[in-house]
């Protein structure tokens, strides 16, 4: 009994994650064709109904978007962008967060959204 | 006074019992606190910096707009989420080249954006481009 429950505790550990960043509170959007991202080829953005942007658990303003994401995508260019914005998100916050990745070159985006079995209509 | 049999010394022994109770509440914790980290969304390639303006028959162009009613239209016609699924699947048939314009209402909001991103991607339309509606203040 106690073999079976250490084997399935080292397995959790080895394969899960604390979580780090707490980005902000938002609601998701739902959508039906999510695609999985690599953990570690992404960098989150997140944006709130209110507009506040954070980027790696930091609240930036949006003039500080496009400096901060050319330094992330100097170590790694390839990196994928997930966008956290809450589905209440005014869209003029969130197209003048897309024109800052636009200017810092990180075309890459994956707008977040937690999986929906059925389609909206 | 004489012993009573052989003294013998007592065996040290780590009690075990309780192992499994300590390694199933450290599993219990770990699966409370810790979660599978996965990134689920909706991919998109945005036009680099460096790219430039492309011209494209009108024809060849499907334009959705989302309004800050959380309704949409298609080509300046009223339509539902599932509508314009059929509608672009229609024009797709018709033409495999068709780029769909999203124009987005500043004050529309962003999850009717992902709901529009959504019904393209289940209509199979690839070529999508992201605007922001000019309003007059």
């Amino acid at each position: 009994m106690a073999d079976i429950s250490f084997l399935l505790f080292i397995f959790f550990v080895s394969t899960t994650i604390f979580r780090m960043e707490t980005g902000l509170p938002i609601t998701l959007p739902r959508a039906e064709t999510v695609v999985s991202q690599k953990r570690e080829m992404v960098v989150r953005i997140w944006v709130d109904q209110k507009g506040q942007i954070s980027i790696q658990d930091k609240l930036v303003g949006i003039g500080q978007v496009r400096d901060i994401m050319v330094k992330i995508l100097e170590e790694n260019p390839a990196r994928i962008v997930a966008f956290n914005a809450d589905t209440r998100t005014p869209n003029r916050d969130v197209s003048a967060v897309i024109e800052e990745l636009k200017k810092a070159n990180a075309v890459r985006l994956s707008f977040t959204a937690a999986k929906q079995s059925d389609a909206g209509g | 006074m004489k012993k009573k049999g052989r003294w013998i010394a007592p065996t040290q022994e780590i009690p075990t019992a309780s192992l499994p109770d300590i390694s199933f509440l450290l599993l219990i914790f770990f699966l409370s606190t810790c979660m599978f980290a996965l990134e689920e969304g909706i991919p998109l390639v945005l036009p680099g910096r460096s790219s430039g303006t492309i011209k494209i028959k009108r024809s060849a162009v499907c334009v959705v707009q989302t309004r800050p009613d959380g309704s949409i239209t298609v080509d300046k016609e009223p339509a539902t989420l599932l509508e314009l699924r059929r509608i672009v699947e229609t024009k797709l048939a018709e033409n495999e080249n068709l780029v769909v314009v999203v124009e987005t209402h500043p004050q529309s909001e962003y999850g009717l954006m992902v709901d529009v991103l959504d019904e393209l991607r289940l209509a199979d339309a690839r070529r999508i481009s992201l605007k922001s509606l000019e309003v007059d203040k």
